[in-house]
Parts: C-alpha cells; structure tokens; sequence
C-alpha cells in the first residue's frame, strides 16, 4: 500500500463536491436539534413589549452571510411581526449593502414606516472605539442616518430614543468575528448593563459558552442554529417557510458531509499509523 | 422571482435578454457562476481563472472598502460635519459632540485637530524618522489600551470569573431519571458539569504556570489541563469544519438556483436542456475544456498544485 501521505488530496475535493451535489440535488431535509441557547435567544425576544427598542448590528461581511444573513432575515421578521421598533447599525464596511436590502424587502410586508419604526444608522468605522463611542452618544456617533442623510434628530424614533443606549431594551449582533459579540459585550455589555443575544459562524461559537447566561441571554451558533431559530420563527411567519426549508436541506447535507470527513480522518489515521512501521 | 416573470421566461425558447423581465439579474447569475467555479478551480490547481477571479476580488473590493471608508471616516465626520457646525454658528445653536451639547466654532476646533493629527500619520510616508507621527499613535494606542483593558478586564474576566462560583448543586433540578433524553435536566448531570467546569478550568491555567517547578503533582495536574485544551481545540476545529461545509453548500444552493429557473440558454422550467444550458453547467463545463486543453497542450507546467 502506498504511503497516506502520497495520496492526492483532490480526490477528497471531489469526493466531497460530489456527495454536497448529489445530496442537494435530491432536495431532502433534516430538522434541527433542539438548542437551549437558540430558544434562549427565540424567547428573549418574545418577551419584549411591543413598542421596545432594539438596536440590530450587522457585524459581518460576504464570506459570513451564508451562516449569518439566514439568522438577520429571520431576526428582521421575529422582531417586526412583534411590533418591535429597530435600531439598524454595522461595524462592518460590507455589511450595509446586505442590512438595506433585507429591509426594503421585508419592512413593507409588515406596513412598516423608515423613521418611525425602524431607522438606518449604517456603518460606523473604529471597531472598539466605534461601540464605545455608540455608547457614549449616538448622536456623536452618527450625526445623520446612511439611508436619508438626515440628522438623527429628526427622525421620530431616534428623537424618543435620545442620545445614549439606556433607552435600547435589547442589543442583537449578527458576529461574524472582529469586530463583532466580544467586543459589544467588552465595551457595551458590562458598561452599559444590557441584555445583549447575538447569532455567529460556528467558527466564533465555541467562544460563546463561557458568556451565557451570564452576559449572554442567548444565542444562535453557525448553520445549525440557524436553523433551528428558522423553525421556531416560521410557526408564526409565513415568509420564513421557504428559508426553514432551505436551511433543512442544508443541515441534511452537512450531516453527511461530517460524517464523510469523520471517515476521512479515522481512514487516515489508520493508514497513517498502519504505514509508519514499514 | 415573481410567478409571471417565471411564466415569461419558462415561455421563452431561445436567450433573449431583451425579453427578460426587469427582476431577473441575468447578467448577475452569470458573473455568480463564472467567479464561483473560477475561484473552485482552484481545487484542482492554481491557474488563469483562479487568478483572474482573485485579482478581480481584490480590486473590487480594495475599490468598495476604499469608498465606505472615504465617506463613512472622511466626508461625514470632517466635511459635514464642518458644514453643518458652520450652519450652528449661523443660526445660534448647540452642536453636539459626546453626548454635550458645546459652542459650534469649539467643534470646528475640535475636528480640525483630530484632521490634523490624522494627517500626521502620513507624515511617515515622506519622512521615515519624523516625530509626527509619535503623537497620533501615543493617542490611538493609550486611547485604546484604556478601552480595552476596562471593557476587556469587565467581560472577559472579572464576570465569566463571577459566573463559575456558583453552587454545584441545584436545588431545583430533577431527580435523577433513566432516560437519557432528560439526564441533563437532572441534579447528577448539574454538579457533575459543574465539577468538570471547575477541575477543567483549574487544569487548564496551572498548565501555564511556568513560576514554579515541574512537581509530579504540579506535572499531573498539567497533564490533565493539556487533555482539557486538546479536546478545546478539537470542538473548535469541528465548528471550523462546520463553517467551512456551510459555504460550500451555500454556494452549491446559489448556484442550483441559477440552474434552470428563468436563467437558461435553452429549454423551459426545470429540465434536463435548460439545466444543461444553465448559468453554472456552461460556465464549469468551459473551465474544465480550458483546463484539460492547458493541460494536454503542456501550457500548465508552470501552475502549481492545489494545497
């Protein structure tokens, strides 16, 4: 037998390529395992009165959006089907693209007003400083909205808002990694005593646990909770059926592929160490 | 896609893009296919495509980043902001700067000595030893020691610190059940994580403990910190993967839903002529003759393999 080491990668390429295609194409579905964290993030939200406040942050770019915009849609609608008026910021300079699109698309269907109900703030650059700075004083930080170039003043909802966090009831990033949830929670979270849920890439994940529930009301991980949030939020919203669906398909897909890299890995291993000897 | 744009389309019998609706981004599904499967080429190994999709990438996004920058860095907060300050002065009011509500002429001031100081950093570029910079980068770097080491020391140590002593029984927890699927609700389950939080944690950190000598217990106990960062690290590689599958399919999806759908050179809905006409299949099925013809003909001698 030849040696492991020899073999060439690109047949795991395609081995892998072929078993994502294969199974994408027969459409099958998996649901998502229950999470204590996402249904801690599901029902914090559906606690607030109607008529609160919550500043959305979108704190990733492209290469995270096929984990993290799944979760910023569903967030969208979660919190407009409850009423819920939105705070629309980013720390990230790709991330205004995708916030503008996804409102447009989903505030007419729940009749909601730009000004009234939801604001665009947009991106703010200086990481660290720029949530800190947010902290301090929204009106510093932003002296006009991105969308209408008008000062903050004059749009209703930040006017009843006014110049610092303490009237944001709740704080929702979409993390993608820096800047994103350990510097919201390092700069705002502490200082600011507010309940912070945000929804990251499974790579950011395994950082989170040491901060729920203490700092972290909740919390959606990667694809799966994705997933899984898309369940929950599609009982009561229409729109979201389609991309429950979507991301069902997706978990099927990812199971198998786990299960072909695990494969790999003991397959390797025991070539590996069955080869050494020789 | 709306339901008679579907129609329009399904209805079409050759390409035409004139006859395509206005909410169908034809050219957009191309250029989706053509930069995916160039940038997957990459796989089998580095050539053209590749290289023609990763200088594109860079420069449109070296372009976009550049922009937001520009008008989120420069034009907002020293521009307008002058201008309207300027406006302030005009009509008598307050600008409001930290959340105080201050003199409009003191603003123009203020900004104009961060602009300066900004400036002071390029100061670099012509001369190499200049003391100009030293300020601006004393400012950047105490300014954000300062927010880093209150904020940081609050959420990363002081509370998560907080947060594990708690008891490790739980009054509260269910009694101890033989099925499995409700064993994390019991109390046995409670204290036994919490055990493990604790011992772990204590592990972990006396594996950095470098002040005094190896001792067989100080060594033991290292040992078993070691375990705990190794299986640490293999939950993080395991997320990695798991991000790393959850592009892939989400590119696998895109481009499926770009085959057939309205965005074929031939054929209706979704079958076998308008998915083989679609977007993704012509596009992989001309990188890959390209690709074999480099080969054949010897010209990819020079592209080196994937790794």
């Amino acid at each position: 037998m030849a040696n492991v080491t020899d073999f060439d990668r690109r047949w795991i390429f395609l081995a892998m390529g072929v078993l994502v295609v294969g199974l994408y194409t027969t459409g099958a579905k998996s649901p998502a395992p229950q999470l204590e964290y996402v249904q801690a993030y599901y029902d914090v939200i559906e606690a607030l009165p109607d008529d609160s406040i919550v500043m959305l942050s979108a704190d990733f770019d492209p290469a995270s959006a096929a984990e993290l915009l799944p979760m910023y849609q569903a967030t969208i609608h979660h919190l407009l089907r409850k009423n819920i008026r939105v705070v629309n910021v980013a720390t990230w300079p790709a991330a205004p693209p995708y916030t503008r699109n996804e409102f447009n698309q989903i505030t007419p269907q729940y009749g909601k007003l730009y000004g009234t109900d939801w604001v665009e703030l947009g991106f703010l650059p200086g990481d660290d400083v720029a949530m800190a700075q947010m902290g301090a004083s929204l009106h510093s930080a932003f002296s006009t909205d991105s969308r209408e170039n008008k000062p903050l003043a004059e749009l209703p909802l930040m006017g009843e808002l006014g110049d610092s966090l303490q009237g944001i009831d709740l704080l929702i990033t979409l993390s993608a990694g820096y800047p994103g949830i350990l510097e919201w929670l390092a700069q705002v979270g502490g200082r600011y005593n507010m309940t912070i849920l945000t929804g990251t890439t499974a790579v950011q994940t395994s950082d989170l646990y040491a901060f729920y529930p203490s700092q972290l009301a909740g919390f959606i991980g990667g694809a799966t909770g994705a997933t899984r949030y898309l369940e929950l939020v599609s009982e009561q919203t229409e729109a979201m059926v389609h991309a429950r669906d979507v991301n069902q398909n997706r978990i099927m897909i990812q199971e198998w592929a786990h299960m072909l890299i695990l494969a790999l890995i003991v397959v390797g291993n025991v070539l590996y160490f069955a080869g050494r000897g020789k | 896609m709306t339901f008679l744009a579907q129609q329009a389309l399904a209805e079409r019998p050759f390409f035409d893009i004139l006859a395509v609706p206005p909410d169908v981004d034809v050219v957009g599904a191309w250029l989706i296919a053509l930069f995916t499967l160039c940038v997957f080429s990459f796989l089998y190994k580095d050539n053209p495509f590749y290289k023609f999709a990763e200088h594109v990438f860079v420069g449109a996004g070296t372009a976009f980043f550049t922009l937001q920058y520009y008008e989120e860095g420069v034009l907002e907060p020293v521009i307008d902001h002058i201008h309207r300050a300027s406006g302030l002065i005009d009509s008598g009011g307050l600008l409001m700067l930290g959340g105080h509500g201050i003199d409009p002429t003191l603003g123009i001031v203020f900004r104009c000595i961060a602009a300066a100081l900004a400036l002071m950093l390029l100061v670099r570029l012509f001369k190499a030893d200049s003391w100009a910079p030293r300020w601006p980068l004393a400012i950047m770097v105490g300014v954000y020691a300062a927010l880093k080491m209150t904020g940081e020391t609050q959420a990363k140590l002081v509370l998560p610190v907080k947060g594990m002593l708690t008891p490790i029984t739980n009054p509260d927890a269910a009694a101890w059940s033989s099925d499995w699927a409700r064993v994390e609700d019991t109390g046995v389950f409670f204290t036994i994580a919490a055990l493990v939080v604790i011992v772990g944690t204590i592990c972990a950190l006396s594996h950095f403990i470098f002040t005094y000598k190896r001792t067989p217990l100080l060594g033991g106990v290292s040992r078993v910190g070691v375990v705990v960062l190794m299986i640490t690290f293999g939950s993080m590689f395991g997320f990695t993967v798991l991000g790393r599958i959850a592009l892939l399919i989400e590119r696998v999806d895109s481009l499926g839903t770009l085959s057939g759908n309205g965005y074929q050179m031939m054929g209706t809905g979704t079958g076998t002529l308008s998915v083989m006409t679609s977007p993704p299949v012509l596009t992989a099925v001309l990188i890959t003759l390209v690709l074999v013809l480099r080969k054949i003909t010897g010209k990819d001698a020079g592209d080196t393999a994937s790794t």
